[in-house]
């Protein structure tokens, strides 16, 4: 594979989310809503990678091949989470059903002068968590996030709140000024928010267990918290369909050893604790999986990035296993 | 490199050496002696030194403690501070606390 997942392009396009967020903040979510079936079949043809890679996921979690009905379901979950990101951040989360578990043990942690740092991961929805904290100004949120990635969607959220472009730290300036600036925001006593399962290019990255296979993460998010020494906390928002939300927060980890020589032990640890919670959380609602690359095969070999020739769409189950 | 420094391009300066021995000390560098970091060459990336952004961060704690001031994300001139030893060392010269 020559193709990392940052180069991915972006699905669907500039326009076709501009016209998906007019809709539906002309028409309501539940117009916008009725757009995502025929969203859900184009992106089904049209990416074929990406439904190769959703026919892996689930034949690997559940060991059988999934039908098509999962795979579309798994599709038009991810369309709604993307869609509901418009309304999260342009109406806040009145319309939306959201369930926190954990909250207490995150305040508990919360001090002005030291930051708590939460680890995220791409499934469901992290939007969930910047709209949580929208009505509440004496809560600092950064989130790393690379504005390259997804340069149309960023765009037009932060054109739709302001508020949230203020709180971004990018992701695709220098490594170094990444962590300098997280560093700065958790000195001022805010919640730093790192999704912590996607590796960049040249990164060291850690072995961990996932779904019974062997998978690598960054190691930077792990080893932060013990250099900054700043509690570790999970946070995932899952979608459970309709207009509900589940918001998790779950300590990882309050004190990390400082010194180098006992880190790699803890950076270890707590990559695992990390990866087995996720797993846990994963297995129960598999349709809120949104890494749409080949999480176990970085580097190739997995899934195959082209069509076969002469198949049909949709008839090529058996390539992605 | 245009930097205050009249040193040659293959030795350090005295605070150069000061500087190359605390990123020696604070990250544990073992393959490399201090004094053996050649002012010029890159820190970061595919150098012989080849640190990363935790180190990076690591060395910008140790910098503060020793030399009394913050290296900070947003100044623009970062990559090029963070570029060589005898770019941060004459930056950590402008910038340190008065001693």
């Amino acid at each position: 594979m020559s193709e990392h997942w940052r180069e991915r392009k972006e699905g669907g396009g500039r326009f076709a989310i501009w016209l998906i967020s007019r809709i539906g903040l002309r028409c309501g979510r539940g117009v916008a809503r009725l757009c995502l079936y025929p969203i859900t079949i184009y992106f089904y043809f049209r990416r074929p990678y990406e439904r190769r890679v959703s026919y892996a996921f689930f034949e690997r979690i559940d060991g059988r091949r999934p039908g098509v009905g999962k795979v579309l379901r798994h599709i038009h979950r991810f369309a709604a989470t993307l869609l509901d990101r418009v309304f999260l951040l342009a109406e806040s989360k009145a319309r939306f059903d959201v369930r926190m578990h954990g909250l207490d043990e995150l305040i508990a942690r919360m001090q002005p002068g030291r930051g708590v740092l939460l680890l995220g991961a791409h499934v469901g929805s992290f939007e969930v968590l910047r709209a949580a904290t929208l009505g509440h100004p004496e809560v600092k949120l950064r989130v790393v996030l690379d504005t390259q990635k997804t340069p149309a969607l960023t765009r037009l959220l932060h054109a739709l709140n302001p508020e949230i472009g203020l709180g971004v730290i990018d992701a695709s300036r220098p490594g170094s000024e990444i962590v300098l600036a997280m560093s700065e925001a958790l000195a001022e006593g805010a919640l730093v928010t790192l999704l912590a399962d996607r590796v960049r290019d040249a990164e060291r990255t850690v072995a961990v267990d996932f779904f019974g296979a062997q998978a690598l993460l960054p190691i930077a998010p792990f080893a932060l918290g013990g250099i900054l020494d700043v509690p570790v906390v999970l946070c995932l928002g899952l979608y459970r369909g309709g207009n509900r939300y589940d918001l998790y927060f779950e300590p990882l980890a309050d004190a990390l050893p400082r010194a180098r020589s006992e880190r790699d032990g803890a950076v270890r640890a707590l990559a695992q604790a990390y990866a087995t919670r996720l797993e846990h959380h994963v297995r129960l609602d598999p349709c809120n999986w949104f890494n749409w690359h080949d999480f176990w095969n970085p580097q190739g070999g997995g899934v195959d990035r082209h069509e076969p020739a002469g198949q049909l769409a949709g008839s090529d189950a058996r390539d992605a296993a | 490199m245009q930097t205050a420094t009249s040193s040659s391009p293959g030795a350090q300066s005295p605070a150069e050496s000061e500087l190359a021995q605390l990123i020696v000390d604070s990250l544990n560098i073992d393959w490399i002696k201090a004094d053996a970091i050649a002012p010029d060459a890159p820190l970061f990336g595919a150098g012989e030194l080849g640190l990363d952004s935790i180190d990076a961060l690591e060395l910008a704690l140790a910098i503060s403690k020793r030399y009394g001031f913050q290296l900070r994300s947003d100044n623009p001139d970062n990559r090029q501070i963070f570029g060589s030893l005898r770019a941060l060392s004459a930056h950590i010269e402008t910038h340190r606390a008065a001693s």
